[in-house]
């Protein structure tokens, strides 16, 4: 894998959200006002009892859910209702979905080599080296001729990890990436992960791993009924959180 | 013996498990042998296949000048070897059961059926060239074929709509041939001409409709979905009249100049309203998260509809949209009560002549059966083209 050009600088901001507002069209107040700064190679874990808003809030940094009122700049651009602005974040910005959301009508190769050809126009045969690799480094070369219906839920999240890697992304997004998976698997899709946060990549994920979060977060956002409890290290989030709902919700994990 | 016995086990488990299995069985049976007999008994001595014979221009191309029915044999013709050698690059060299069936139901059909209807000499060699032309453009392309540079093997699903145009040119003329004015096409030519024509051109109608219907953009919405109602809730033989009267100021002048053409343009946008159902199924089957995964990529709408979205929704929506296909064939028969000499209105002609009269069981059941055909055809080959396309899907279980 090429690894990331400019080494991370801690001081450039990749994300930053103030006080975002979201209701659901049905009225439901999903976001009250939520800030967030993640800064370049960092780690950041968003955990939270479900309905807490935490995938919606994922999903607003590259507009897959809009807002209502507050700002979030991703990587120096503000997001807007335009749509050229977004298509710029999204280039940007990878994703990793629960549901893998892989192409079942393209090979895994295809999956890889979709999206840099048609959306950074780079020749076929060059994309294509750079998928293998990837799909090496992610363990799964030899299945790259297969179809995603083929493989385990591992193997698919793989790919899915890969597929956005292929694009180059500044920033990775991470939608609760094993709760699809069943346990034995868990932990090959977590490894990758790990390895990729080892080498610098900005990563903001969404997860109940209690055990990622305290090896490779370097933040640890809580998450309750659309608003952040409490932003802390993981050590003193998990050993000693400070606000009550965080006992709580730790309480109810362990 | 080891077989016979295998046999009869077969037979016992099948037909005869339990007293009512064999009791259905006896009555089926019974039912089918006197059925079969007694249409044996009226096809070889009461019926009177002269009708048939006499007429069998007629009905197949009604009242196409004589003297140019050549580029109407030319046309079939390419046709029977373009499919011919499709079918042999899609199947490559080896012949499966199923294709050594079909080339055995298209021998009897080539060879003894133009025999059987009695038609005259030279047309019957004719047909057997034709059914050469097919047999042998299998056989070669699928003994050769593989041989071909992936380049050209490329250009096969191409070669269709250029024959289509261009067996277009050939019916009407122009270019240097004759013109041969719609109004002077009929029969099973009228039919499939018509036919084909709607479903070629209501195709990409129906997916702008699905789409539209689907789409963010109200007036567009609205639109879309005004558009299939209204066609959904109308019969197609009251739009069919009402196309004769208003399509010559609907659409621009050069598209509907006459009664086939406009004809032809309801069956269309009839069809378009349909198929823009199926094909919205096929969106609302396809999961969020393809659209959520392909935008988050950074493709965009159209991207994500030409890659992701209609490659999956359209191959959810093929049986239904083939099944709509073969409907709208069938209603082609309606073109014969707005004036038109389809096949039904030149069979309707045909049965109105003193010379044939009471003759109708005969030529129904020829009608019937030529649109079996063509349905049959249809289905075997959007059949093939959904195994075709779901290779993947089913290879795919675990």
């Amino acid at each position: 894998m090429t690894s990331p050009t400019t080494a991370a600088d801690p001081g450039v901001v990749m994300i930053e959200a103030r006080t975002v507002e979201k209701w659901y069209p049905n009225g439901f107040h999903a976001l009250r006002g939520v800030d967030l700064t993640v800064h370049q190679g960092e780690v950041v874990v968003i955990m939270g009892p479900s309905g807490s808003g935490k995938s919606t809030f994922l999903r607003t940094f590259n507009a897959l859910e809009d807002f209502q009122k507050g700002s979030i700049v991703v990587d120096g651009i503000e997001l807007s209702d335009d749509v050229r602005r977004i298509d710029a974040i999204r280039r940007e910005v990878g994703m990793v979905f629960q549901q893998f959301n892989l192409f079942p009508h393209l090979s895994v190769l295809d999956n890889l080599t979709l999206a840099p050809t048609l959306v950074r126009h780079r020749s076929k045969a060059e994309v294509q080296r750079q998928a293998l690799e990837l799909l090496a480094r992610v363990g799964i070369h030899e299945q790259a001729h297969k179809f995603p219906g083929q493989l385990s839920g591992g193997q698919q999240q793989r790919v899915a990890i890969a597929r956005s890697l292929c694009m180059e992304p500044r920033l990775l997004l991470f939608d609760e990436p094993t709760s699809a998976l069943d346990p034995e698997m868990v932990q090959e899709v977590l490894m990758v992960m790990q390895e990729l946060a080892r080498e610098g990549m900005t990563m903001v994920v969404v997860t109940h791993e209690v055990r990622f979060a305290r090896q490779v977060a370097d933040r640890v956002v809580l998450m309750a009924e659309g608003e952040v409890v409490e932003i802390a290290p993981p050590e003193r989030f998990f050993t000693a959180p400070q606000h009550p709902r965080s006992r709580q919700f730790l309480s109810q994990i362990s | 013996m080891n077989r016979a016995r295998a046999l009869t086990n077969r037979l016992r488990r099948e037909l005869f498990a339990t007293p009512l299995d064999g009791l259905i069985t006896v009555v089926l049976l019974i039912g089918l042998v006197s059925g079969l007999k007694a249409l044996l008994h009226w096809s070889l001595t009461q019926a009177d296949w002269a009708v048939i014979q006499a007429n069998s221009t007629l009905l197949a191309v009604g009242r196409y000048p004589l003297n140019q029915q050549w580029r109407l044999w030319l046309l079939t013709a390419l046709l029977s070897g373009a499919a011919g050698i499709s079918w042999g690059l899609l199947r490559g060299a080896g012949w499966p059961r199923s294709d050594r069936l079909a080339a055995a139901v298209l021998l009897v059909l080539g060879l003894v059926l133009p025999a059987g209807l009695g038609l005259a000499a030279p047309l019957q060699q004719r047909w057997w060239w034709l059914t050469a032309l097919l047999l042998v453009g299998r056989w070669a392309a699928g003994r050769w074929g593989c041989e071909l540079p992936p380049r050209w093997r490329r250009l096969l699903p191409l070669t269709w709509p250029v024959l289509y145009l261009s067996g277009l040119g050939l019916i009407g003329g122009g270019l240097g041939l004759m013109t041969v004015r719609p109004s002077q096409w009929g029969g099973l030519l009228l039919t499939l001409t018509e036919a084909s024509f709607a479903i070629v051109v209501c195709c990409p109608l129906g997916i702008a409709l699905a789409l539209g219907r689907c789409s963010e953009l109200p007036l567009l919405r609205w639109c879309s979905t005004l558009y299939i109602e209204f066609i959904r809730g109308a019969p197609l033989i009251t739009l069919l009249f009402l196309g004769q009267n208003i399509l010559g100021f609907l659409l621009p002048g050069g598209l509907a100049p006459d009664r086939v053409w406009r004809a032809a343009w309801i069956l269309t946008f009839f069809a378009a309203a349909y198929v823009a159902e199926a094909v919205r199924a096929g969106l609302a089957a396809l999961p969020r998260g393809q659209w959520e995964a392909a935008r988050s990529l950074g493709l965009n709408m159209v991207q994500t509809l030409q890659h992701v979205v209609l490659p999956q929704a359209l191959r959810a929506a093929l049986p239904a949209i083939v099944g709509q296909f073969i409907t709208l064939l069938q209603d082609t028969t309606l073109l014969s009560l707005i004036g038109l000499l389809d096949l039904l209105g030149v069979a309707r002609a045909v049965m109105a002549n003193p010379e044939f009269l009471g003759r109708n069981a005969e030529v129904y059941l020829v009608l019937a059966i030529l649109f079996w055909c063509c349905c049959a055809a249809l289905g075997v080959g959007s059949r093939s083209l959904e195994r075709h396309l779901n290779r993947q899907v089913l290879r795919s279980q675990p």
